[in-house]
């Protein structure tokens, strides 16, 4: 199904600068607002919202766990913290048949090729959500061997702090991933311009 | 047990409890033969390298690789009241050895090198050395001699440098907060 | 406790280590030219969660002939930030190494810092920080089974497993405000004093425990299935695991008698009664009963540390080291001063070299801390059990299926945080 792409290339025209939504500086609610608002606007097709509405509602992740990150990620899936309420709970080992890469822990050099390859072997649409401060930023170990955020080689679309962050934290990450989707913001990827 | 029978023994320390022999370097293999079989050290801990360069002075190593260190946790950068005993040689290699007996007697055999002179291998001694003296020749640099598989391990296979080196600087890069704009 | 083991030397007849590499698993060379070996790569993403691991194994048809290990995909370079911190800031950075049984790794870094100091800890301190470290225990004991029976199939194990898991992490929530990585030990004894309502949640929480062990082994241990993919599996000799450095439950299940809370008491463990579990046979299904015995032994020693828990201040007086409290800074100024200094500069350790070994989950932990008199260490190094676990994966892998790599990779309790550091 073909989607018209061009005219969401430029969000900003619409008053949404994407890196701004997901920070609270305004106060509660806005990030519903904001997106409210740029639904409206980007005047979305009843079958956009609808694909949009199965997108957002059965995102699968990738079983991407790599530190202490990986427990907290685990957690979601157990009966207190159920992430089945949000579909999100078939965790696929294959990343070609995943949508949503939760790239939790530390990411060192060595394994940042890896990292990237299985990035490109998941099939668009595809997002990624950068789990804790070692895969945002490096976290607490700024050195030699960390990688210093992980969207230098992929386009991530929300981060979650933590260290490690609470299974609700990342619960708050998915929901706030799915109503992005539902609003029609594009994957991080497209926003970027960069390779996906 | 004799410590003047130790092949190769240089010298004894006895601190926090703990007992260190240092051991002529060329003669390790046999110290850690003699060791295992007559005084009963059947399991080899762990294989730690140091390196004290800069022991008595300030910091080599700081932020970006600068003698500046970093400015928030710089500590020691201002001077040490009292210079610690200076050490032999450059590098040191700690071989902490547990015997299985009641009492769990532990012994730590240390052997001094400078850059580049290799160490023999105990890995037909204990053969857990393997991976542990991998790593030292990984992150410190020293070579070890007759080993059969001395290939970097935690590091990437074409990485340049020894990272835990004091020389090497720790990495990483300044941080820039969104709020600066 | 007398261990009567002979002495044979490291690589004896009967020994399975192989040669003349001991960590690598190579292919026969008439296996090579006549079959057809095919090389798979098990790489660092894969669905166990034993985390960034990569085997190379080459296979002649379901058996594996042939193992390397290759690690290093998470490397953090922890000893290299540990030195440039403070020694109270860097107790943060050792419980991110082995991330499961954190407040272990704490302990070993702080009782090292404690023996170069020469502090003693009250006895309070001491109980709490026993009572927390078997708490970690039994932590990491429950995320190994889940994680370990998802990969054999037994999957409705995980929400079991989780549930405790839980309620765990409710407890160190209670003590120490966070789940994870509760940075709660502090050099001279615990960080602050243990809240009220702690000790009835824990005793609520250790009365249930042994029950909830029993349902996971009426789950497991007499299924067939289970048995069929456990038993004989990655046989690893005694001889041949104490040459390969193993500790911890590998080395008991393998038959024998050793952990290092008997052997050479730390904390208070001499003034509780456990037992130690060990198993002959030294296969995956021994060390599957060890850690389900040593899950009720921990909550034995839970319980004894509630009955038996002491009063009294929680951290050490020594104002030189420790922050004075709140209180004092309005009218001492010596206390102002050793704040202030404490909090700028950071206490001094004296010049030495220490290496303490704990038993934490995996087998001994150990931290051998170099001192040159300042306020930062010189040189850190944590001794890894999952670091020698792993050097036995060939050892164990001689004559296995595929299937059978999972199972012996998983009983192993390998976890890669601390192989990598």
């Amino acid at each position: 199904m073909a989607v018209e792409r061009k005219r969401r290339a430029n969000l900003a025209d619409y008053g949404l600068n994407s890196e701004r939504v997901l920070m609270r500086r305004k106060g509660p609610g806005v990030f519903e607002q904001e997106l409210g608002d740029l639904e409206s606007k980007l005047m979305l097709t009843t079958v956009e919202k609808a694909v949009a509405w199965a997108q957002g509602h059965s995102i699968w992740p990738d079983t991407f766990g790599l530190a202490c990150c990986a427990m907290e990620m685990i957690a979601i899936v157990s009966s207190r913290y159920d992430v089945a309420r949000f579909g999100a709970e078939v965790f696929r080992s294959s990343p070609r048949q995943a949508d949503l890469l939760i790239v939790s822990g530390r990411v060192s050099h060595k394994m940042a090729p890896p990292l990237r390859q299985i990035y490109d072997q998941m099939l668009e649409p595809k997002w990624v959500i950068a789990m804790g401060a070692c895969a945002s930023s490096g976290g607490m170990f700024s050195n030699y061997a960390v990688l210093q955020g992980v969207d230098k080689i992929v386009a991530v679309d929300v981060h979650v702090p933590g260290c490690p962050p609470r299974p609700e934290a990342l619960l708050e990450g998915i929901v706030r991933l799915q109503e992005k989707i539902l609003a029609g913001v594009p994957p991080a990827y497209e926003i970027r311009g960069v390779a996906s | 047990m004799s410590w003047q029978h130790i092949p190769g023994f240089l010298e004894k320390r006895e601190a926090h409890g703990e007992t260190t022999v240092v051991v002529e370097r060329e003669r390790l293999l046999e110290a850690a033969r003699y060791l295992r079989d007559e005084a009963g050290f059947n399991v080899l801990a762990d294989i730690a390298a140091t390196d004290y360069l800069g022991w008595n002075e300030r910091r080599v190593a700081g932020y970006w690789g600068s003698i500046g260190g970093r400015d928030i946790n710089s500590p020691g950068s201002w001077g040490l009241h009292k210079k610690p005993q200076p050490k032999p040689r450059r590098f040191s290699v700690s071989y902490h050895l547990l015997a299985l007996r009641e009492g769990a007697g532990r012994l730590r055999l240390q052997v001094w090198c400078e850059d580049g002179e290799p160490v023999p291998s105990v890995v037909s001694v204990w053969p857990t050395a393997d991976w542990h003296e991998r790593e030292a020749w990984d992150l410190m640099g020293i070579p070890i001699a007759d080993h059969p598989n001395l290939e970097r391990i935690l590091m990437d296979e074409d990485w340049e440098g020894h990272p835990l080196r004091k020389d090497y600087p720790l990495g990483g890069e300044p941080v820039r907060f969104s709020g600066e704009e | 406790m007398a261990l009567a083991i002979e002495r044979k030397p490291a690589i004896y007849e009967g020994s399975r280590i192989p040669r003349p590499i001991p960590t690598v698993l190579q292919v026969d060379p008439k296996l090579r030219e006549e079959g057809d070996i095919l090389e798979v790569n098990f790489g660092p993403n894969h669905p166990s969660t034993h985390g960034v691991l990569r085997l190379v194994v080459e296979l002649n048809g379901e058996r594996v002939v042939g193992l390397k290990a290759v690690v290093g995909y998470l490397h953090t370079g922890f000893e290299k930030n540990m030195e440039q911190k403070t020694y109270w800031k860097a107790i943060t950075y050792p419980e991110r190494i082995d991330y499961l049984s954190f407040q272990i790794n704490e302990l070993v870094f702080v009782l090292a810092i404690e023996k170069l100091l020469g502090v003693e800890v009250p006895p309070k301190a001491t109980w709490m920080r026993m009572l927390l470290s078997e708490l970690n225990r039994i932590h990491s004991h429950l995320v190994w089974l889940g994680t370990a029976a998802l990969e054999l199939g037994a999957i409705s194990l995980l929400w079991y497993c989780f549930r405790e898991r839980d309620a765990i992490l409710d407890l160190f929530e209670l003590v120490t405000g966070v789940r994870m990585h509760t940075r709660y030990f502090q050099a001279g004894g615990l960080a602050e004093d243990i809240p009220p309502g702690f000790f009835t949640e824990c005793r609520r929480f250790a009365d249930v425990m042994e029950a909830r062990v029993d349902e996971y082994e009426d789950i497991l241990s007499r299924q067939a299935i289970w048995l069929e993919r456990t038993r004989g599996i990655g046989l690893l000799s005694a001889e041949d695991a104490i040459a390969l450095g193993q500790s911890g439950p590998v080395l008991r299940a393998s038959g024998v008698d050793w952990d290092l809370r008997k052997a050479d008491p730390y904390l208070a463990y001499d003034q509780v009664d456990f037992n130690v579990p060990v198993y002959p046979n030294g296969d995956v299904y021994d060390r599957y009963l060890v850690h389900m015995d040593e899950m009720r032994e921990s909550t034995r020693i839970v319980q004894q540390a509630l009955d038996g828990m002491p009063v009294g201040p929680w951290i050490v007086d020594d104002r030189k080291i420790v922050l004075p409290p709140r209180h004092e800074l309005h009218t001492s100024m010596e206390s102002l001063i050793h704040h202030f200094k404490l909090v700028t500069e950071g206490y001094r350790v004296p010049e030495g070299e220490v290496y303490v070994a704990v038993e934490s989950a995996r087998g001994e932990l150990g931290c051998y801390l170099v001192s040159d008199g300042g306020p930062s260490p010189w040189r850190v190094k944590f001794r890894a059990p999952s670091f020698a676990a792993l050097e036995a994966t060939a050892t164990c892998m001689s004559d296995a299926l595929v299937a059978d790599l999972i199972a012996i990779v998983g009983s192993l309790d390998t976890l890669m945080g601390e192989v990598d550091r």
